[in-house]
């Protein structure tokens, strides 16, 4: 099946070579025909570890973000296909976000540089060979001692323990920075309680969070465990769950998670923090009452246009819970008040007993250096004081404000080195480019955190002709000489392993030890370790500040930049499954936008996809308008991460960069993001926005269902929450209406038994947890990437054409007249009706009900009427409208495709599976064994994903089945029941932990 | 679904070594009645594509009685049947060196692919449409060892490989699924 035109161009050679027999199984569908000459090539050798068809894994390490998450690398004939979370892994536990997901996407860009380049004479970049690199970067080296730097953007690991040697060898020192340190909660820790590290929040032992500003869900942190940890606590179970409570200007995805959004202004939640630990220490007759008095509920009521009722409330009922959290970071911690904030929210966390509870230190990611340092070193390339630069997984020039005048300071470098694989923006400024090998080529480790190690192992040759940066320190070390002669390693992976070595257990034999390691991804702590001391606030910690926000700028609004869940600080922008999967809040794909209040936007004539030219002290941006809901009228937000000048084909000149409305200066050791005002003009100028949203609100339709805590805790169901909340019934099947359908699903049913079926078949179903669910849409980039889904990209968006089999909806609730803004969040795929309205209308039976209870879609005999899609209440089929199959994937990115899954070509009307390549999968393992299919052997690639385990599938005929047991829930509904079309997803109705309507509305003041 | 984490491809490689020196089925043995004498030049008149290599089926499958699973070593635990590796080819060859002149010159060539290290790139025969997915291991396992015939015919009786069924075709699945009162179910090979 290695079909010549899908790898000729990129070695192909050398891709057969490895590949083998099986290797590009997945074509795209092209009918019947087999005219054409197809070659069968053999390996030479058979790895004992390959065998044709069946998938091999390999545990490596996520490195999308320095959180260190375990990776399971699905390999198909020594070719990785999937990255999925390694469930041994104690960060993560087998699941990814989708930027971990996306990382396979980093490993198959087609923009990545199939080798070194050096600037020429002319300002352009001549391919050069890595021995003629090496050398060059040796004679530069060797003559500039003492006048040597580096920038690290790559965790606390072996290789950045090397380089700090390397570079300290030659006089140099390294600075390690990354967009988002959390430099402002080090700092306040500091003060605390004397340590610089960072503690681990324990979402899942805590009963009432409060978050100031800390995105915990998507951007914030270990993200994959504070989101199986927040659903832990925060999704309904026995009757109870926790209470969350998101303090801040902007309703982020964590905020739309939130039981209560208190909308402060930017720079006063610190207010909010001390209000309520005062509340708490006074309650609690804690010693920090004392220092706290200043700081009642009535100062911080003034600050922030809270009631008093309201703060003295969520402090009382913080109080009463134990344990509870408050958590601090995100973008509050990037403003110039954040270290008072951060310090803020330890101290209620003191009051409130929590340290050593819920905020556990010593499990500690080490210190990083952060953006002080970074400023200080651009200063000495100022002052000329270097003449060689590293820069290593880092792009400093896109990252920070223009209005720093780095790239200024950065031309003043003799010689500068960028070890980027894709040539970005720093990359672009430097004189030699050196490509690093993507972490699934390479042999490395990363430490997040204390006691966890992660490994990586090569699990593919390297697809580009990159070098580990490590074997490139060690080869110029050799023709440098001198100060770097005891850098004597033949290779990084003989240093790895002797440094592996040290660490290896008294009496163990290292080679077999070593392969334990890297077959479980890595040593990790013993999980009944005892945890660390518990620190104690020292002396001074008492001494509280609050200073009033204050900003650059004199402009109508502050400027609200936060982190994109997908693109994060920029990485993410040249991977089209995180482009073209929605932001989870403001459903926009492919674009940068600017968030506008809809009574902003109303005073000052704005509309949705207008652009908006907004001006600070540092400079002007223009951007779309987003209408939305869930920011501040005095403030606007926008996302992070777009706007590169370079960085390939799918970032380059795509959306705009928030950064350069900032200023650089900063005294506090931070980046100050949020300390700037802007002053907008309207353009006049629109164009529409490429949304995937399509009604904004339910209107009545009960699509996500929702009640409060003391409803579900009763046993309610969804329909008689809604009764009791006084609303108008949400009728469904009234007696009119059963005796109009009576009949009719037995009617359609009866086909599905034609056709000699025998034996019993199982049949399928699914159970979606909506008070798990965060919306943060994990589960999207898992199917696309399970089920070779084309990204479309945002012309097509534009006409409604994305192929998302399956979506998040987030519908929002209240936001008027006085109600709070709520945003309710479900993910949306294809239902498999029992009673499927797509399948009587197809023409050709290309749509049509399995035995096993799946809606089956055959492409082959499908000729794309589209008359299914148009009869499907959910809007789950999708029709593949143009030739997506040969643009979507450039090469290498084909390499990607799961063999198991045919490639749709256009005309096809396709949709959600079940993912029934891994029913058949088991089944066919089942088979060999002679036994059925077990519970829980079938994880549709949604599910696997998915972080807060919101979803459950298995077989609705095993009464022991999980999927059965939460099907029984009584908050169970199924989607548009009044269709009569008999989902097999039944979803959970979420649970507002809140008082009931009536009640809330008495509270509210 | 079951997860087995191995180790990277830098400890993986040399790996099959030990299989060449495994029994040899049939080597040693000496039929009756051999298999025609047939040169490259024959392979022209005979049905089927020709390959960059005249292998003979006949003689490995047939007069030496060799098990189809000794080189479709994964049909029996995969949807792949799996080709050969030329190491499997050299275990036997890197010894047997033919006896007639048109077959001396045939592993010749097989040896000269492997000093060269170039896969032979044989032409393939049979293929199914990439929007059906065939199972080869549930195949074996319910039929038994010896069923690749009942679609790829007798190969122990053919000097060079031809299509005796189009596997291609539907309705040779289906009467065989009719027969057999297996399922018929479309998502069972189309998805």
């Amino acid at each position: 099946m290695a079909d010549e035109s899908e790898t000729s161009g990129v070695d192909r050679r050398q891709f057969l070579k490895v590949l083998g027999l099986t290797g590009a199984g997945a074509a795209v569908l092209s009918g019947c025909s087999t005219d054409k000459v197809e070659k069968l090539v053999p390996y030479l050798v058979q790895s004992e570890q390959q065998v044709p068809g069946v998938a091999t894994w390999y545990a490596s390490t996520c490195t999308e973000c320095n959180n260190g998450c375990g990776l399971a690398v699905k390999t198909r004939e020594a070719r990785p296909i999937k990255l999925e979370g390694n469930a041994e892994h104690p960060v993560n536990a087998g699941t990814l976000c989708s930027r971990g997901q996306a990382g396979l996407q980093g490993l198959y860009n087609p923009d990545r540089l199939a080798g070194p380049l050096a600037r020429n004479a002319a300002g352009g970049f001549d391919a050069i060979m890595w021995e003629d690199a090496i050398a060059r970067l040796a004679a530069k080296v060797g003559l500039a001692p003492g006048k040597v730097a580096a920038i690290n953007g790559y965790g606390p690991s072996t290789f950045s323990t090397l380089m700090e040697q390397w570079v300290g060898a030659v006089g140099g020192k390294v600075v390690y920075w990354e967009a988002f340190a959390r430099e402002a909660e080090r700092k306040a820790n500091e003060k605390s309680w004397g340590r610089s590290d960072l503690p681990v929040y324990r979402f899942d032992k805590a009963k009432h969070i409060v978050s100031f500003g800390a995105d915990f869900l998507e951007t914030w942190g270990p993200v994959v465990e504070q989101q199986r940890g927040f659903a832990e606590s925060h999704g309904f179970h026995d009757g109870t769950m926790s209470k969350h409570v998101f303090v801040g200007p902007r309703m982020s995805l964590t905020a739309a998670n939130a039981d209560e959004w208190l909308n402060v202004p930017a720079g006063s939640e610190v207010m909010v923090a001390l209000a309520m630990a005062q509340v708490v220490a006074s309650k609690r007759g804690s010693a920090l009452a004392g220092s706290l008095s200043a700081y009642a509920p009535e100062q911080a009521a003034k600050a922030t246009g809270l009631t008093v009722a309201r703060l003295t409330a969520l402090g009382e009922a913080f109080a009463a819970a134990e344990p509870s959290l408050a958590v601090a970071g995100g973008v509050a911690a990037q403003h110039r008040g954040a270290i008072d904030l951060c310090h803020a929210v330890n101290l209620l966390n003191e009051a409130a007993g929590n340290v050593g509870k819920t905020v556990l230190f010593g499990a500690a990611p080490t210190a990083a250096s952060g953006y002080g340092d970074v400023l200080a070193l651009f200063d000495s390339m100022r002052a000329g004081q270097v003449q060689v630069l590293l820069v290593h997984e880092a792009n400093p020039l896109y990252a920070l404000p223009k209005s720093g005048k780095f790239r200024e300071a950065l031309a003043q470098v003799a010689f500068k080195v960028s070890t980027a694989s894709i040539l970005d923006e720093t990359a672009a400024a430097c004189d030699l480019i050196l490509p690093n090998l993507h972490a699934l080529e390479r042999w490395d480790d990363l430490r997040p955190r204390t006691g966890v190690t992660g490994t990586m192992q090569p699990v593919v040759e390297p697809v580009f002709a990159g070098m580990h940066t490590g074997d490139l320190l060690l080869k110029t070390a050799k023709a440098v000489g001198g100060p770097l002669a005891g850098f004597s390693a033949p290779s990084f992976e003989a240093h790895l392993k002797s440094e592996w070595q040290q660490a290896m257990p008294a009496g163990a034999e290292f080679e077999s030890w070593w392969r334990e390691v890297l077959a479980r991804g890595g040593v990790y702590p013993d999980p009944a370790a005892p945890a660390g001391p518990v620190p104690s606030l020292v002396a001074g910690a008492t001494t509280v500040t609050a200073a009033p926000p204050t900003f650059d700028g004199n402009g109508e609004f502050v400027f609200l930049p936060y982190p994109s869940s997908m693109y994060f600080d920029g990485r993410g922008a040249n991977k089209p499954w995180l482009l073209e999967n929605p932001d989870p809040v403001t459903k926009i794909t492919w674009q940068s936008w600017v968030e506008v209040n809809p009574e902003t936007a109303k005073r000052i004539d704005v509309r949705e996809g207008e652009f908006l030219e907004l001006t600070s002290p540092h400079g002007t941006v223009r951007a779309q308008v987003c209408v939305y809901p869930g920011i501040r009228e005095d403030t606007l937000g926008m996302p992070l991460g777009l706007g590169h000048t370079e960085y390939g084909r799918y970032a380059k000149g795509r959306g705009v960069n928030a950064v350069d409305l900032l200023g650089a200066a900063d005294g506090q050791g931070f980046l100050p993001y949020v300390s700037t005002r802007v002053t907008v003009k309207a353009t006049g100028d629109y164009r529409k926005v490429s949304k995937t949203e399509g009604t904004p609100r339910q209107l009545g339709r009960g699509i996500i269902e929702a009640m409060p805590l003391a409803y579900a805790a009763k046993g309610m169901t969804p329909e008689e929450a809604i009764k009791a909340e006084g609303h108008p019934a949400h009728e469904v099947n009234t007696p009119k209406e059963a005796e109009a359908i009576a009949g009719w699903y037995e009617h359609q049913t009866e086909r599905t038994k034609l056709g000699n079926y025998v034996g019993e078949h199982p049949k399928w179903g699914m159970a979606v947890d909506l008070s798990r669910c965060t919306g943060c849409s994990a589960c999207v980039t898992a199917c696309y990437a399970e089920n070779n889904i084309a990204t479309v990209g945002e012309e097509e968006i534009f006409k409604g054409r994305e192929m998302s089999w399956i979506r998040i909806e987030r519908y929002w609730e209240g936001g008027e007249h006085g109600e709070p803004l709520e945003a309710r969040f479900a993910p949306v795929m294809c239902q498999h009706c029992d009673n499927a309205p797509c399948e009587p209308v197809c023409p050709v039976y290309a749509s049509y009900h399995t035995p096993d209870g799946l809606n089956g879609q055959v492409y082959n005999r499908c000729v794309g009427t589209r008359y299914c899609s148009n009869n499907c209440p959910f809007k789950v089929r999708y029709f593949n409208w143009s030739r997506y199959s040969e643009v979507a994937w450039p090469e290498p990115l084909n390499l990607q495709l799961n063999p198991e899954v045919t490639v749709r070509a256009r005309g096809v009307m396709e949709k959600c599976t079940f993912c029934i390549q891994r029913i058949r999968g088991a089944q066919n393992t089942a088979k060999l064994e002679d036994r059925n299919v077990k519970d829980g052997e079938v994880k549709p690639a949604c599910a696997q994903a998915c972080p807060s385990g919101a979803l459950a599938f298995g077989n609705v005929k095993d009464p022991e089945a999980t999927v059965v047991k939460w099907k029984r829930d009584p908050r169970g509904y199924v989607m548009l029941e009044e269709t009569n079309v008999r989902p097999a997803v039944t979803y959970l109705a979420k649970v507002l932990n809140r008082e009931p309507a009536a009640a809330h509305a008495a509270g509210e003041s | 679904m079951h997860k087995r984490f191995v180790l990277g491809l830098g400890v993986a490689t040399m790996a099959t070594a030990l299989m060449a020196v495994a029994v040899l089925p049939g080597v040693a043995q000496k039929p009756a009645t051999g298999p025609a004498p047939l040169s490259v030049a024959d392979s022209a008149t005979l049905r089927g594509p020709r390959q960059p290599i005249f292998f003979r089926h006949d003689i490995h499958a047939g007069q030496l009685k060799m098990q189809c699973q000794y080189c479709h070593y994964s049909v029996g635990v995969s949807s792949e049947p799996g080709i050969p590796s030329l190491q499997t080819c050299m275990g036997c060859h890197i010894a047997i060196a033919g006896k007639s002149t048109a077959d001396k010159a045939e592993i010749k060539k097989l040896k000269a692919a492997w000093t060269t290290k170039q896969p032979v790139e044989w032409i393939r025969v049979h293929s199914i449409a990439r929007h059906a997915h065939f199972p080869h291991q549930r195949h074996i396992k319910a039929l038994g060892p010896t069923a690749c015939a009942t679609c790829h015919g007798n190969v122990s009786r053919m000097p060079q490989i031809y299509k005796v069924n189009n596997v291609n075709n539907m309705g040779f699945c289906i009467s065989c699924h009719i027969e057999r009162k297996v399922s018929r179910d479309c998502t069972v090979c189309h998805y």
